[in-house]
This record gives C-alpha cells, sequence and structure tokens, in this order.
C-alpha cells in the first residue's frame, strides 16, 4: 500500500496525529476534562463552515474558531456559574447547530460537504496539508515537553498550583488552546466527531497497565500510533470492490480493541499480584503455597 | 525589606466574601517565624478559607495581607502548602516519586531536566515521610494515612520554610497520626514554621505554640491551646459537626470559657 503517494502522506499524518492527540489528551483526562476534545470539536465544525462560505480555508476557519471556543471553556468554567460539563454542552450544541446552519448559507450549500470533515479524509491529505500538520504537531509537543511540570502540577491540583506561584490561569488557557490545534490538526484524520477518541482512548487503555503519569503519556503515544497505522492499514486492506472502509472510525475501533486488550492484561497482571499486596511482605512476590511455609 | 522581625504572615482586618456571603469578617493574625499555630474551630467557622486568604488562594474583599513583610510576596517556594485532600490525583495515575518531584516546581527551571539538588531533595522528602519504599507506586492505591503523607512530602521537596496543611490529622488512623507528629516535631526542630487547621489537635497537641479558633468567622480565641474536654476528648468520638448545628458551637464556646482567654 506505500506504492502510492496519498497512502504514504496519510500514513505520516496518521502516525504525527497518533503521537500528539495522546499526548494532550493524558494531560486533559488527568484534568477530568475528558470531553473538552469533544467540546471544541463540534466548534471547530462552525470554523470549517465558515471557511467554506467565505471560500477561505476550512483549515484556517477551523483553527480559528476552535481556539476562541477553546478560550470560551476556560473562560465559562473558571469565571462564569455554569459547571465545566454545562459550559462543555452549551458549547457542543452551539457548534454543530452553527456549523450546519453556516453551511447552508453556502454557494450552494449542501451540508454533505461538512460530512468529510465530521469523519476524516485521510486519503486526500496533500503535501501542503501534511507540512501544516507536522508543524502543528511540532509546535504542540514543543509546547507539552516546554510546560510538562506546570501542567502536571496544574492538572493534579490547581490550587496547589496557585500557592506554588504558577500562573494558572494563563497555564489552562494554554492547555485548551494546545487541545484545539490538536484537534483541528487530527480533523483530516479521524473527523471531528471521533477527534476526542484518539484522545481519549489511548490514555484509557494505557492507565490499565501503568503506575504513573510519565508511563502513561508514552504508552498512550505508543497506542495511539498503533491504532492510527493500524485502523489505516486495516481500512486498505478491507476496502474491495463495492466496500469503502472509513479509515477515521476504522481508527478509533483499533483504538477501543487496545483498549479492551489493556483492560482484560490490567485485570490479570492485577489479580496475580494481588495475594501479595494483601499478606505480609514477601521478597518472592508470588503467593507463598502451603509447602514452603 | 525583610528583616528577622518579619511576620511570615500578617493579616490586618480582613474581610473575604465567597459567592456574595462574607465568610470571614475583619481578622487580626500575625504568625512568626518558628511558631507552630494550630487554627481550630467547628465546620463552616472559616479555618480553611483563612488559611487559603493567607495564602493568597482567595481574594480579600477588604484589609491587609503581607507574606514575609511584603504585600506582594513572589518567593513560593519558601512556602510548602498541604492542601486538605483525601484521595490525591487526577484521573491519569501518578506514582509517589511523581508527586513529590512536583513540590520542586517553584525551584526548577523551564529548560533544564530535573537535577541532582533536586532528586536529592525528594530523596530526603520522601524518606522524611517514610513513603520512600513506595516511590514506584501509584499514590491512588495507597491508604489515606499514606497519602497524607505523600502530599506532605510534595510540600517538603520544595524546601520551603513554612508548611501550611489543612487537616493533616483527617482521615488518617491513630497510627499514622502519632507517626506524623514525630516527622512535624522534627520540622519543628530544623526551625520551620507550621500553620496547621485542625478540627482536633490529636497527638500534635504538645507541638504546638499558639491556637486560635474561629466562630463563625472570627477569632474567638487566641494563645494556648484550649484543653480539650467533655465529648469531643472521649476516645471515639466521630468528629462529625454538621454545619450550622448550634451544638459544636456551643462546645467550643464551652471550651473557651474554660481556658479564659481571649
Amino acid at each position: 500500500m506505500l506504492a502510492y503517494d496519498f497512502m504514504q502522506r496519510a500514513l505520516l499524518a496518521a502516525l504525527l496525529i497518533g503521537l500528539a492527540a495522546p499526548a494532550v489528551g493524558t494531560f486533559i483526562v488527568q484534568r477530568r476534562l475528558a470531553l473538552l476534545g469533544d467540546g471544541i470539536g463540534h466548534i471547530a465544525l462552525t470554523g470549517v463552515a465558515l471557511g467554506l462560505v467565505t471560500s477561505t480555508s476550512p483549515l484556517l476557519g477551523a483553527i480559528v474558531v476552535s481556539v476562541l471556543g477553546a478560550i470560551c471553556i476556560e473562560l465559562l468554567r473558571t469565571r462564569g456559574r455554569t459547571g465545566g460539563d454545562v459550559a462543555l454542552a452549551l458549547l457542543f450544541y452551539g457548534g454543530l447547530a452553527g456549523g450546519v446552519l453556516v453551511t447552508n448559507f453556502a454557494p450552494g450549500g449542501s451540508t454533505s460537504s461538512l460530512l468529510s470533515y465530521l469523519f476524516g479524509s485521510i486519503s486526500s491529505v496533500s503535501e501542503q496539508d501534511l507540512l501544516v500538520i507536522a508543524l502543528l504537531v511540532a509546535a504542540v509537543l514543543g509546547v507539552l515537553v516546554l510546560l510538562r511540570r506546570e501542567l502536571f502540577v496544574l492538572c493534579q491540583d490547581e490550587e496547589v498550583a496557585r500557592a506554588a506561584g504558577l500562573r494558572t490561569g494563563l497555564l489552562s488557557m494554554m492547555l485548551a488552546v494546545i487541545a484545539a490545534l490538536t484537534i483541528v490538526v487530527a480533523m483530516r484524520v479521524v473527523g471531528l466527531l471521533l477527534v476526542s477518541a484518539l484522545m481519549v482512548v489511548p490514555v484509557a487503555a494505557a492507565q490499565q497497565l501503568t503506575r504513573g503519569f510519565r508511563a502513561t503519556a508514552l504508552l498512550a503515544m505508543l497506542f495511539g500510533m498503533l491504532a492510527a497505522v493500524g485502523g489505516l492499514a486495516g481500512s486498505y486492506q478491507f476496502s474491495v470492490g463495492e466496500v469503502n472502509i472509513s479509515p477515521g472510525p476504522a481508527i478509533v475501533m483499533v483504538a477501543l480493541a487496545i483498549f479492551v486488550l489493556s483492560a482484560a492484561g490490567g485485570f490479570l497482571v492485577r489479580r496475580r499480584h494481588a495475594p501479595s499486596l494483601a499478606g505480609p511482605v514477601m521478597s518472592g512476590g508470588g503467593p507463598v503455597s502451603e509447602e514452603t511455609s | 525589606m525583610e528583616t528577622m522581625m518579619d511576620a511570615v504572615f500578617e493579616l490586618q482586618d480582613g474581610h473575604v466574601r465567597l459567592d456574595g456571603r462574607e465568610i470571614l469578617h475583619g481578622i487580626d493574625l500575625r504568625i512568626c517565624p518558628g511558631e507552630v499555630v494550630a487554627l481550630m474551630g467547628p465546620n463552616g467557622s472559616g479555618k480553611s478559607t483563612l488559611v487559603r486568604a493567607l495564602l493568597g488562594l482567595v481574594p480579600l474583599a477588604s484589609g491587609r495581607r503581607s507574606v514575609f513583610g511584603s504585600a506582594r510576596f513572589r518567593d513560593w517556594a519558601r512556602i510548602g502548602y498541604v492542601p486538605q485532600r483525601l484521595s490525591v490525583g487526577g484521573g491519569v495515575p501518578a506514582t509517589v516519586r511523581e508527586i513529590v518531584s512536583s513540590g520542586r516546581i517553584a525551584r526548577q527551571s523551564r529548560l533544564r531536566p530535573a537535577s541532582r539538588a533536586d532528586r536529592a531533595a525528594v530523596g530526603r522528602a520522601m524518606a522524611a515521610l517514610g513513603v520512600d519504599h513506595l516511590a514506584g507506586q501509584s499514590v491512588s492505591r495507597l491508604s489515606g494515612g499514606q497519602q497524607q503523607r505523600v502530599l506532605i512530602a510534595r510540600a517538603l521537596a520544595g524546601e520551603p520554610d513554612v508548611l501550611v496543611m489543612d487537616e493533616p490529622l483527617a482521615g488518617v488512623d491513630a497510627e499514622n497520626q502519632r507517626a506524623l507528629a514525630d516527622t512535624l516535631s522534627l520540622l519543628v526542630g530544623q526551625g520551620h514554621t507550621i500553620v496547621l487547621v485542625l478540627h482536633e489537635l490529636g497527638p500534635l497537641e504538645p507541638l504546638i505554640t499558639h491556637s486560635v479558633v474561629l466562630e463563625h468567622g472570627r477569632i474567638v480565641h487566641r494563645g494556648a491551646p484550649p484543653e480539650p474536654s467533655g465529648e469531643c476528648a472521649l476516645p471515639g468520638h466521630d468528629h462529625v459537626h454538621p454545619h450550622a448545628e448550634p451544638e459544636p458551637v456551643s462546645l467550643w464556646r464551652a471550651l473557651v470559657g474554660k481556658t479564659g482567654r481571649h
């Protein structure tokens, strides 16, 4: 499948997003804002529609509107009297309805032009798209590496972060903006409706097997890349004749399969270690049988 | 300029309003270096809010606050905050070492990786609290007492001069409470200033140099710690004092009246 240029580009794009989305997702999940990605994804749809209507770039529209939306969510969450979940819900509906309505105003505006953004269109990634994706992913990962300690403290306990003199408002905003950029990038690969899955599911899968934050983040990034490549390859392999498998949903299904496998694996590992944790401390680690005692 | 005589925390006529309701009504409080101060009072008396006001986590509606003699204090590495938390951690697991290491945040620069000094301080903090053997464990799987020790180790890792703890005894069993008292007495011996929000003095009593009792957002007693008496002193008394119930308030009044110092 790598004989085709479009598949090479698709594969690179998938790898980059499989790497970046779970990296941001680890901090988002730690902050218990797992649905933040969904909220921003819906808002981005309005941006795409604005790009279509004004015949400019849907990508640019999505970037501008989703970054603004992310800032709105943060302000609503911290300043307003609405809880985080309600703030997200408001933007979910506003973004989706706005996206469809704005598209109706486009010349010959049919909502079918939105479909490729809703569910992804990775096989149509151009060289220029790939460059934009690579730059945005590099920026996102760079900011995460630079701010990793501050973001860890912030996501762990916002009050402790403030007592340590961190500028929590600014940091929260940075995280939301990074999430928004990641979502716009991932829009091409899995689509806006499934974007959040790539941020959350690999993290959920990784933490079945890990004890630490760093380990979770690294394993989630590995799982993300596996899911992206596996889903893409699967959709290519199984698309024969009339059957046409969309890569986006295939990637999400592979990620979910990885989650089920790690949940089962984690359960087995914990069950094996449970007796040795409950009983007296032993050097061997395994349960002691009657004969040895 | 900071001098040796500067109070660690000073609050003059501090009023705090949260959601339109005044929680603290004109608090005057001065905490000096080397003191071990217990902020006490029934639930809803404003003791946690007072601590958060001292740290600048809630804004003052009016009044003046200074930390180490400065109204615009920035050197947060000097203060270690231990929040009231029975369960630590967010949605992602974190190891004990990761949590304790994060206490170095105010002393680290963004671009540099953790230094040898960072790792040494983290090691000392974990050893001081007896959680070094748990370094690789996930915090969420530890007991309440162990989690509390991890949170204190996190504050200590920043090598602060002052420790501020909100209810460090909550959810900690008697044996761990005594272990905690031993640790704190070591820290007091090293010259740390300690501010504690406490519901009961418990095994910390001998360490406390000053106590401040709040009731309805006002200081009603300051000086030596009040002697526990009556119902509260009985072992097995479950310290559940629902908000706005008259009984615990009168209990505190009885305590205050008994010591007779205002």
